[in-house]
């Protein structure tokens, strides 16, 4: 069925940060009343950008140019109140949303130095009511943007408050907003968070996706095919990320009543995370002097990617091999940027030839986990169908996986002054969508993330995002094994003391609504009867 | 449901027994009433920066009500409503899955009389407002004459047997005169309650004077009002 890519909030389908767009500026408000807050949402929703597919070459005006910043706009469950949705129709709002991200703590591993505690003080302090996201090709974009919402805030008259209270560099805890942008590197901004991995490669591929059809491969969900090949991947239904559509369960996923509010919206996560990267590097350091393999690839058996070009270790397990990938990798990308305004066809396919190695596998032939560790990241948060363990237990490979999988929409924020200290403000801004919050991100966060049961790692936790804890020594107590091969030219590696490298700065549950229902909304006539 | 439902409502439930009898037994509409579905398919593509479908919710969401509503001009319309049909609802395996061609405006109305009457005095006395709402629709932009949009509405029918039995089959504005007469002569029972029988009489000559029983158009109730307004 033909989805209506207008009536969708655009960073739904679109990672705007592959569109070149690769700054954003993140701002939440609170409504006083009601009135105040239905205005300014009337305000806002001629702003927002939608799914419709971009021409590059359309008129500056034109409705499928590309804006020089895009708008999206998200709601807590307080904020929906506040905005006066009736009450039988709030009720029929999922508990995880109504709860919000700091009740669900425990869940969520955000204990320690992740507890809400010590989280940013607009999450502490302040009640969240409304996300609005600002994407921009450049600071004055956004900026121009920011000054037509913050007209709409200062005609509300006191009725909608722009909440500050992020933290900054330099000890500061009253910033406006967040600000958050992929890292430059030689003035060419980089898909690369601040350990130093390329990252937003894994990218769920779903029927109403835009781009390249090879972004089925590795990005659908498996068959029995070859993973290499389109045949190996089928798109995900886009009821496991768009309310109102078939589901990987084949049916229209649970939804808040009335049908119209949820139709075509969803959920979304945001979560401030920092990084901890002088702890990162001195365990790479010091472990790394250890292992045969060396620091880099201690590093990439953590994520299951090499740093430096994202490519997958179970399909390029050694330097060698890693190496003249990223070769090639590099000059299909400086190629594609240098024409950049009008690509041609043999660079556009040249790089999509590589991007596609970059997710064209599975662990079929990696199941003891010689290559890729059983508990590397990208293993754990998305298996691929390794849950089988080579059996062909269930009808399908993805049987336990393909209702658990989130599209990743965050950006880097901060800067990283010293690598060897922790201190600072730096990290990720993850924002993940989703048609589940409790079934497919919190499941992901609780059972893959901060456990190892289902890969029969026992409660070992992931190694670079897990919320390893401290023993009564306040010494670091995460583990990680690093499979050996079964022929024993390789032994297994046993990774100890691993310290948290990632902690909960932040964040909230929204509800990323419809053109329609933001519409409805607005003029308050969302009616459940 | 109220959100997608602009209903006009002109009629009182009358003769109520006829009428659930009728319901019970498959309904016919009583003689002079009749009632038309149309369902006209949206044109599948961008209107502006939105899509048509969602241009014309919008539209219909914000169309105003009862006596304002664009619809009450149009004669003899004892009700109406609007409502987008998007799809055919999926109700999960192992049910097969299926979708329709097209998302459709569905237009809804028992009126007094006959088709081709009523289509006319709609496209005569709501023209503007006929061509907001179904220029969202495929075709539609052929539609300049009279005929032709008598045409186009029947070429959109759907054959049913689904009549809501609200009212009698008479035309409109005797029905508008018949609920004004009735609750302004409750309002004198109550006013005139021990009036001596003098004071009684000449009373209910100024009401039959004030209230003209005889005058089908005034002073009358307005056409979609949902509380008393009164039109003299």
């Amino acid at each position: 069925m033909s989805i209506d890519l207008q009536d969708i909030q655009g960073n739904i389908v679109k990672g705007y940060a592959q569109y070149d767009y690769p700054k954003a500026r993140y701002v939440f408000y609170h409504i006083r009343n009601e009135v105040a807050g239905r205005a300014f949402v009337k305000g806002i929703a001629p702003l927002v950008t939608t799914g419709i597919p971009w021409n590059k070459k359309a008129k500056p005006n034109a409705a499928d140019a590309p804006p020089p910043a895009t708008t999206n706009i998200a709601f807590t469950y307080m904020g929906l109140k506040m905005l006066g949705v009736p009450r039988k129709s709030l009720q029929t709002f999922p508990e995880e949303f109504v709860m919000g991200m700091k009740l669900r703590k425990d869940i969520l591993g955000d204990d320690g130095p992740s507890d809400p505690r010590h989280w940013d003080r607009i999450w502490r302090d302040t009640s969240v009511h409304l996300w609005i996201s600002i994407n921009g090709r450049d600071p004055a974009s956004i900026e121009t943007r920011y000054q037509e919402i913050s007209h709409l805030v200062a005609e509300s008259d006191g009725g909608i408050i722009q909440l500050s209270g992020h933290h900054g560099p330099d000890g500061s805890t009253d910033l406006p907003y967040q600000s958050a942008s992929l890292i430059y590197k030689n003035g060419i901004p980089q898909a690369r968070e601040h350990f130093g991995y390329r990252d937003g490669i894994g990218e769920p591929y779903f029927m109403a996706s835009s781009g390249h059809p090879n972004r089925v491969i590795g990005g659908g969900k498996p068959t029995r095919g070859d993973p290499a090949t389109r045949k190996g991947w089928e798109p995900l239904e886009t009821g496991e990320f768009i309310l109102g559509h078939r589901d990987e369960a084949f049916e229209t996923p649970i939804a808040p009543q009335p049908p119209l509010l949820a139709f075509n919206g969803t959920f979304m996560v945001y979560r401030k995370l920092h990084e901890n990267v002088g702890s990162f590097n001195r365990y790479l350091d010091t472990v790394g002097e250890n292992y045969p393999g060396g620091k880099e690839l201690l590093a990439a058996k953590f994520s299951g990617r090499w740093r430096s070009s994202g490519a997958p270790v179970t399909r390029f397990p050694t330097n060698a091999t890693a190496e003249t990938f990223e070769f090639q990798l590099n000059e299909a990308e400086a190629r594609l940027y240098a024409e950049r305004e009008n690509p041609s066809k043999e660079a556009k396919e040249a790089y999509v030839a590589l991007r596609t190695q970059m997710a064209a596998f599975d662990y079929n032939h990696d199941l003891e986990g010689s290559r890729c560790p059983l508990g590397a990241h990208i293993r754990r948060i998305n298996p691929r169908g390794a849950l089988e363990h080579g059996k062909e237990a269930f009808n399908t490979p993805g049987a336990l996986t393909n209702r658990r999988r989130i599209l990743r929409r965050g950006l880097p924020y901060g800067e990283v002054a010293d690598d060897s200290r922790d201190d600072g403000d730096h990290g990720i801004i993850f924002i993940a969508i989703n048609a589940s919050i409790s079934r497919q991100f919190e499941f992901v966060q609780q059972q893959w993330i901060n456990y190892g049961n289902d890969f029969k790692l026992a409660n070992d936790k992931d190694p670079l995002t897990g919320n390893h804890g401290v023993d009564s020594n306040q010494q670091p107590t995460g583990r990680m094994i690093l499979q050996g091969n079964s022929t024993a030219t390789e032994n297994p590696f046993f990774c100890a003391g691993i310290p948290r490298f990632v902690e909960t700065r932040g964040g909230d549950y929204f509800f990323i609504p419809s053109l329609t229902a933001l519409h409805m909304l607005s003029n308050g006539t969302v009616d459940p009867t | 449901m109220m959100d997608i439902i602009r209903v006009l409502v002109t009629g009182l439930l009358r003769r109520w027994y006829d009428n659930l009898r009728n319901l019970l037994t498959g309904t016919r509409p009583p003689a002079g009433a009749a009632g038309l579905t149309v369902l006209c398919p949206i044109i599948n593509d961008s209107d502006g920066n939105q899509s048509h479908v969602m241009a014309l919710r919008q539209h219909l969401q914000d169309l105003p009500l009862h006596e304002n509503s664009p619809m009450a001009a149009v004669p003899n319309t004892y009700l109406c409503r609007f409502y987008i049909l998007n799809d055919v609802f999926y109700q999960g395996a192992p049910a097969e899955e299926e979708h329709l061609k097209s998302k459709y405006l569905v237009y809804s109305t028992n009126f007094h009389g006959d088709l081709d009457s009523y289509l006319s005095g709609m496209w005569e006395h709501a023209q503007e407002s006929i061509r907001q709402v179904w220029r969202h629709c495929v075709a539609f932009e052929n539609v300049r004459t009279t005929a032709d949009f008598v045409a186009y509405m029947k070429k959109c029918q759907v054959r049913n047997h689904l009549f809501f039995n609200g009212s009698t089959g008479d035309p409109l504005n005797r029905q508008l005169k018949s609920l004004y007469l009735k609750q302004e002569f409750s309002r004198f029972v109550y006013d005139h309650q021990n009036t001596p029988p003098e004071d009684l009489q000449r009373a209910f000559q100024a009401f039959i004077a004030r209230t003209q029983p005889g005058n089908p158009d005034s002073p009358t109730w307005v056409a979609g009002a949902d509380t008393e307004s009164i039109k003299t």
